[in-house]
């Protein structure tokens, strides 16, 4: 458990190092944030690997949706959106609310992208490493599609109602500032069972995911969450947040990197939808800690 | 290793430092120190892209007792802030590396580099000056032809020392990413720039093309796992050059083999010692700085807790290890998020190749005997140091009972660290770059 409030609070670390270098003089170090982006990567694995220790918590159904106050930039599939004023047009937003998790509906959205990135950019970074709980995210990250879906289900009832109705059809965009609305990916509809097969057999300790969905899933405990479909969208928000986070970073490398040391961006945003693919193979257990620790909502208000 | 602890200590600082060492601006800040082939010249860069250049005073006999000195030289301004427009970025000034070359006439010829161009500087003396032109008067306007009625032969008579420096070449727009080393070949006609994934060589003579001859960029960005961090030509055989990377290992390349050196003839790495294993592993692990022993059968590399000699014939693992501060090992989160772990030290050997320097935290530096296997910490600061002084060793508590004299971890001031020494080519005399402030050190002459 310490292991991972550990690599918890070096991943917001380095995720802030990663953000300061866009506005150091001189460009973005390659160098620096390679070893940035390897620590990223060590405390990912070490978060993923480390055994949940059963500590979880089923939230209830009135557990208030966290306010989707943090900025949600969400990028279309790659380039050209103008990340810096949004995001920071959003932190008046999320200053009053630091106590709720870091998470909002918004990066939900950014699922079915980052999670089609994820894939191939997470068998490319990783094809040298045995780490089956890495193989795991690969089959994590597919099925994770289908959890917006569920998400969107649910959204209206909570509070980001205040979803402006455009989210349909919007697909891959999001009004940045208020980070309330959710794009629509509701068109993939893979069956939800194999979507949470992985995650629930993640949570259930093992941190491998590689048996098929067959393999025994879960105490009954997860039931009951699956059902509400809330708790989903907000384990999904929570890690999804970061994957936005993550996708904040990539499109705004993007936009400086671009016309900079090529492949510096590509390298950045490889190794970030790396972390981001990280999270949901450990969501469900790692929920209530998740909410209570603060470095997570902090890492994003931050940005 | 006694003669390093009766060191007589005399402060440079160079122009434009506030006096008080507390209250500096960042452009002062030391970047680089070389010196030159014969010691007779110190360069030092700085942040604010200045090369000041110090000279060895020519000892008197009348002063037996007071070994020459170095008073300041030149100070010229090598490099400013320039703009990618194109890429909406910042080029920095900071002179990341200054490199001599051989001295081959009057003049001094150095290179020094920021992120992205390389310079060729001519520093040169004037202490003559021509009178008598036929067609200009002394103050230099033109006269008119018509009111000349004779002509006569300018003579040069004495003037003022005045010592300038000239940018003889500029060799610009070869690196796409930043330059961390620069190297001349012992052939004095080319020399290697080197950046995060290339390495470019260059004659000195043409500016607008060089031949690269290292590429690591992968085809895919998303694959990259390493970058490059220093190189240095060998010092004798001007075919072979090595090259450091982040991942603590240094390929040995051999310019006959191919045109695109990317395959290394030798590959240097020791095995990871698994239990030292950690979230930080990979960052400390990467070589900061490579220099070749001047014999040119060892290569030295500072990785961030420790200095390694390699034999150039063992590639397996290298001949001697010195830990330099492995108290830090205990404090590598604190170091990340501080930003220190970052920190690229510098290594030098002295000229007999029999002991090797660096740098560490708190102004402190270390040196390594390699012969006694001893060590000593030296500290550069400005209380310890006055005039004829002794450099006391200083020792740094780990843990239990403090001494006296030592200090704790938990005291260290992290923001006065030592990246930049160097060490005379032949003499015992160091300088070492301590902040905005400049150290030179001999060795007390008995």
């Amino acid at each position: 458990m310490e292991f991972k409030l550990e690599a918890h609070r070096i991943v917001s670390i380095s995720l802030g190092k990663i953000y300061n270098s866009r506005v150091q003089r001189g460009g973005i170090k390659l160098h620096k944030n390679l070893l940035v982006s390897l620590v990223l990567r060590s405390a990912r694995q070490v978060y993923l690997s480390d055994p949940c220790p059963g500590l979880y918590l089923a939230g209830t159904a009135g557990t208030p949706m966290p306010q989707p106050g943090e900025p949600a930039a969400q990028p279309p599939a790659g380039w050209g959106e103008a990340p810096p004023p949004p995001a920071r047009a959003a932190w008046p937003d999320t200053e009053p609310q630091p106590e709720r998790p870091a998470a909002t509906d918004a990066p939900q959205a950014g699922h079915p992208e980052p999670a089609a990135t994820v894939t191939g950019a997470g068998d490319c970074l990783r094809r040298r490493e045995e780490d089956t709980a890495e193989a795991a995210w690969g089959r994590v990250v597919g099925p994770r599609v289908a959890a917006p879906v569920g998400v969107s289900d649910v959204s209206p009832e909570g509070p980001s109602a205040g979803c402006p109705p455009a989210r349909e059809g919007q697909r891959g965009r999001i009004p940045r500032v208020d980070g309330r609305c959710v794009p629509q990916p509701a068109e993939e509809e893979p069956s939800a069972p194999p979507a949470l097969c992985p995650r629930k057999r993640g949570a259930a300790g093992a941190g491998r995911g590689h048996a098929g969905c067959a393999a025994p899933c879960s105490t009954p405990l997860k039931k009951p969450r699956r059902d509400g479909g809330e708790e989903d969208g907000e384990e999904e928000m929570e890690t999804g947040n970061v994957a936005n986070l993550i996708n904040i970073f990539g499109s705004s490398f993007s936009g400086l990197l671009r016309k900079s040391p090529a492949g510096g961006r590509e390298e950045e945003e490889g190794e970030e939808s790396g972390p981001e693919a990280a999270e949901p193979g450990q969501i469900c257990c790692d929920k209530p800690v998740l909410r209570d620790i603060n470095p997570w909502s902090t890492a994003i208000v931050a940005f | 290793m006694k003669c390093f602890s009766r060191y007589l200590p005399y402060i440079f600082r160079p122009p434009n430092t506030i006096l008080s060492s507390s209250c500096y601006t960042e452009a002062d800040i030391i970047s680089t120190v070389e010196f030159n082939h014969t010691g007779e010249l110190l360069a030092t860069g700085d942040k604010g892209g200045r090369v000041v250049i110090f000279q060895r005073e020519q000892e008197s006999k009348n002063q037996v007792h007071r070994r020459g000195e170095y008073n300041v030289y030149s100070t010229f301004q090598s490099h400013e802030p320039e703009f990618d427009y194109l890429k909406s970025l910042e080029i920095e000034e900071k002179i990341n590396k200054i490199r001599w070359l051989p001295q081959q006439n009057a003049a001094y010829f150095l290179l020094s580099t920021n992120d992205k161009t390389v310079k060729l500087w001519k520093v040169s003396e004037r202490d003559k000056r021509p009178e008598g032109y036929n067609l200009k008067d002394e103050e230099g306007r033109l006269r008119d032809p018509a009111t000349i009625t004779t002509l006569r032969v300018p003579v040069l008579r004495p003037m003022d020392l005045m010592v300038e420096a000239t940018p003889r070449r500029v060799f610009a727009n070869a690196h796409t990413y930043h330059i961390n080393s620069i190297s001349v070949n012992s052939d004095y006609e080319t020399y290697m720039s080197a950046d995060d994934l290339r390495i470019n060589l260059w004659n000195f003579e043409i500016t607008n093309q060089s031949f690269n001859i290292v590429d690591i960029k992968p085809a895919n960005m998303e694959e990259l796992t390493e970058v490059i961090t220093a190189a240095e030509f060998h010092p004798h055989h001007c075919n072979t050059f090595v090259y450091s990377s982040s991942k603590g290992t240094i390929r040995l390349c051999d310019m006959r083999a191919s045109a695109l050196c990317d395959r290394h003839t030798k590959f240097f790495e020791e095995p990871e010692d698994p239990s030292n294993r950690s979230f930080f592993s990979e960052i400390i692990s990467s070589i900061s700085d490579v220099k070749f022993s001047h014999s040119g059968r060892y290569i030295m590399t500072r990785d961030y807790l420790t200095v390694k000699v390699w034999d150039l014939n063992m590639e397996n693992r290298p001949i001697e290890t010195y830990q330099v501060h492995d108290y830090l090992r205990s404090k590598l989160c604190s170091l990340y998020e501080n930003d220190c772990i970052f920190d690229k030290f510098e290594c030098v050997w002295n000229g007999s190749d029999s002991v090797i320097m660096t740098g560490s935290y708190n102004n402190f530096f270390r040196m390594f005997d390699r012969n006694t296997k001893r060590d000593v910490t030296l500290e550069a600061s400005r209380e310890n140091s006055k005039p004829r002084a002794i450099l006391k060793p200083r020792k740094v508590c780990v843990g239990g009972k403090r001494r006296k004299d030592e200090i704790s971890v938990d005291s260290l001031d992290f923001s006065k660290k030592i990246l930049h020494t160097a060490w005379h080519p032949s003499e015992n005399i160091i300088a070492v770059a301590a902040t905005n402030n400049l150290y030179i050190f001999q060795d007390k002459v008995n």
